[in-house]
């Protein structure tokens, strides 16, 4: 059985308050039992019920606090004077005086008990310190309470193998959910033994099994536990003789003792590896290793020996290695040169493969220039031989590797070329912005100079009349004058532009003037 | 189960340390247990003298008070006791029904009865003791003493 689930545990709060209201109300400390099991079943349970209805007794113990091993020894005032542990659900009375639920009332039954035996009322109850009269229990302070509970324990089942250590106050929960080491009923429906959780899916190991020697019958999970415990202590057939030196030992350490004690065994010399033939009991053969030089030799080679095996056992994969890198390389060879996989004049396809170099003539000495990785611009080969081969003549670089350096430079000048062009768009946007940006200035600034010569042919206009009207004010009657005016106002009226043009009085001449400017100007800015 | 446990822990304390005077002979099991006490000061009626003390520890110890008697052999004799029988039953009140209490414990009971005997000035049996020995039939714990007086 897998450990329990951790969604069944209650969280530690809710415990701990479950705790606390436990020993707060003494009526209710009286109707659940102190310490008694959780109400929740335990995962096992339910599991249990659920698998087999005829198997309930999957139930585990809850842990006996008085039965506990404290890690460090507890602080004598936490110390119940009636079992002499550490309190356990305490209750204090109203001299103050603390003691476990459980020891009070077990105390308390006995006075009443001993009251009824002489048929008197029990007259009072009294504190077994200090025999002071006490009407009522009540909770311990708190920090006594936490104190009990951060008291360090070691797991109930330490023994079984367990090894937690934690907090008293988690010992609970520990042992009935965690604890792989819980007694739980074994899962053999006919079986009556206990057997720990861990070992609860292995089913029924409470068979006897009898020891091969002694015949003593045991439970097979004793056997398992303690089989060599029992060969070594308690086997009736636990001890023989060395069939050599007819020595008494354990039968235990038989095989041990004649592999490398005892004195009788022929054994060879440590020498045998590098030679020496020697071979004679152990005793003596110690003696003839002390003058053997082949023994005292012996342990170096054995040092080597397992070097050269060490060595040889790593080179194992790497030629393994070696073997598929090469593959890997020859493939790539043909995937970068396809040309000379199908072109027979040339020998590439293994370059490798010395029998490939056959069609040249074997009386070159000369070695075969490696072509297999040329470099995208090859070095000039030395012409040397020329004179054989005249197609293979000029014995220059590969032609498909020129193939390649062209379509090389090609892929490179169209990467310039194109670079170029970028180069050139962006150029010419950018020629284009400042055109437009400086013609639009040029045109405002013309616009600011015809409105400038407009304004001044105004001025122009206005000085003009105005001489024009003093000569003719000067020398023309005045009847004239007046009627003249008249008709340049009406006139101006109409058509400003024309009026301007006209002649006529001073005084009229400023509005038409003026609003013709005004125009003008608002031509401009649009 | 109750007794064993509280048992175990007292033995534990016993083989840690003792007080001065009081020795453990024997603790075997969880029922009777043997131990030997002497006077420390110089009492003249017990100097030199070791008496050996029987416990007998019933289920319920220590809610019920343990049997404690003096036992007599060739090396311990019965010490000289106005609340001593000659059989080795004593008559003290901390070991009766009425004055036990569960708080009290081996060591505790050895300590009083060395006090007892170290503030004891007088060399005699309690009151009818040749007659007490000769007729007595029961076991200790369901004699009724009778305390004459608490000074003991
Ligand atoms: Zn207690
Ligand atoms: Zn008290
Ligand atoms: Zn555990
Ligand atoms: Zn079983
Ligand atoms: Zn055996
Ligand atoms: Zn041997
Ligand atoms: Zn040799």
């Amino acid at each position: 059985m897998a450990t329990p689930a951790p969604i069944e545990v209650p969280p530690p709060n809710d415990r701990r308050g479950s705790r606390a209201s436990q020993t707060s109300v003494h009526t209710q400390d009286e109707i659940s039992p102190v310490g008694g099991p959780p109400t929740s079943p335990s995962p096992l349970q339910i599991r249990a019920s659920r698998e087999s209805s005829r198997k309930q007794s999957a139930t585990k113990q809850p842990p006996d606090l008085s039965l506990l091993q404290y890690v460090s020894k507890p602080d004598s005032n936490l110390m119940c004077l009636i079992c002499h542990c550490p309190f356990s659900d305490p209750l204090q009375l109203e001299c103050e005086h603390i003691f476990c639920g459980d020891c009070l009332h077990t105390w308390e039954a006995q006075q009443a008990q001993q009251a009824q035996q002489r048929n008197r009322e029990l007259a009072d109850r009294k504190c077994p310190t200090c025999r002071t009269k006490y009407t009522g229990t009540r909770a311990v302070p708190k920090i006594i309470a936490s104190m009990l509970d951060e008291l360090v324990v070691n797991c109930p089942h330490t023994r079984a193998g367990c090894k937690w250590v934690d907090q008293r106050s988690n010992v609970k929960d520990h042992v009935m959910l965690y604890c792989e080491y819980t007694p739980v009923a074994c899962s053999s429906f006919d079986c009556r033994h206990h057997i720990a959780q861990k070992d609860y899916h292995k089913g029924c190991l409470h068979y006897t099994v009898s020891c091969e020697q002694c015949h003593t019958s045991m439970m097979k999970k004793d056997l398992e536990v303690c089989v060599t415990d029992h060969q070594r202590t308690a086997c009736a057939g636990r001890s023989t003789n060395c069939p050599h030196c007819s020595c008494e030992l354990l039968r235990l350490d038989l095989k041990a003792h004649i592999k490398d004690v005892c004195g009788k065994v022929v054994v060879p010399c440590q020498g045998a590896i590098v030679g020496c033939a020697f071979s004679a009991e152990r005793a003596e053969v110690v003696t003839h290793e002390k003058g053997c030089p082949m023994a005292t030799m012996a342990p170096h080679f054995r040092d080597q020996q397992a070097r050269i095996e060490r060595n040889e056992a790593r080179l194992e994969p790497l030629s393994r290695k070696v073997g598929i890198l090469e593959d890997g390389l020859s493939n790539i060879t043909n995937m970068l040169y396809p040309a000379n996989a199908n072109d027979s004049s040339y020998p590439v396809t293994n370059p490798l493969d010395p029998n490939t170099s056959e069609p040249f003539p074997p009386a070159s000495l000369v070695p075969t220039p490696d072509f297999r990785l040329p470099p995208a611009s090859f070095p000039p080969v030395p012409p040397n031989d020329t004179s054989q081969t005249p197609f293979q003549n000029p014995s220059q670089p590969p032609f498909d590797s020129q193939v390649h350096h062209l379509l090389t430079l090609h892929d490179s000048l169209r990467e310039e070329v194109s670079r170029i062009a970028n180069a050139l768009t962006e150029c010419e946007g950018r020629t284009n912005m400042m055109v437009i940006n400086e013609s639009q200035r040029v045109k405002d600034e013309m616009l600011h100079t015809n409105a400038a010569i407009n304004g001044m042919r105004m001025q122009l206009h206005w000085l003009m009349s105005a001489t024009l009207h003093q000569r003719t004010s000067s020398s023309a009657s005045s009847s004239t004058g007046r009627a003249a005016a008249s008709t340049s106002a009406s006139g101006s009226g109409s058509a400003p532009t024309q009026g301007a043009s006209r002649s006529g009085t001073g005084g009229t001449y400023h509005a038409p003037l003026r609003r013709l400017s005004d125009s003008t100007r608002q031509d401009t800015k649009l | 189960m109750f007794a064993s446990k509280r048992l175990a822990k007292e033995l534990q304390k016993l083989h840690d340390k003792l007080p001065p005077g009081i020795t453990l002979v024997k603790a075997d099991d969880l029922q009777e247990w043997i131990m030997d006490i002497r006077v420390v000061d110089n009492n003249p009626i017990y100097v030199g003298e070791v008496y050996r003390l029987k416990f007998t520890f019933s289920q319920s110890y220590p809610i019920e008070a343990p049997e404690v008697v003096f036992v007599r052999d060739e090396t311990h004799p019965i010490p000289w006791h106005p609340h001593i029988y000659s059989n080795g039953i004593i008559c003290l009140d901390l070991l009766d029904r009425q004055g036990w209490s569960p708080v009290h414990n081996v060591e505790s009971v050895c300590v009083s009865l060395q006090s007892m005997l170290t503030s004891n000035t007088k060399k005699e049996r309690p009151e009818g003791d040749d007659n007490f020995v000769r007729n007595n039939r029961l076991r200790p714990r369901d004699i009724n003493f009778i305390f004459h007086d608490n000074q003991v």
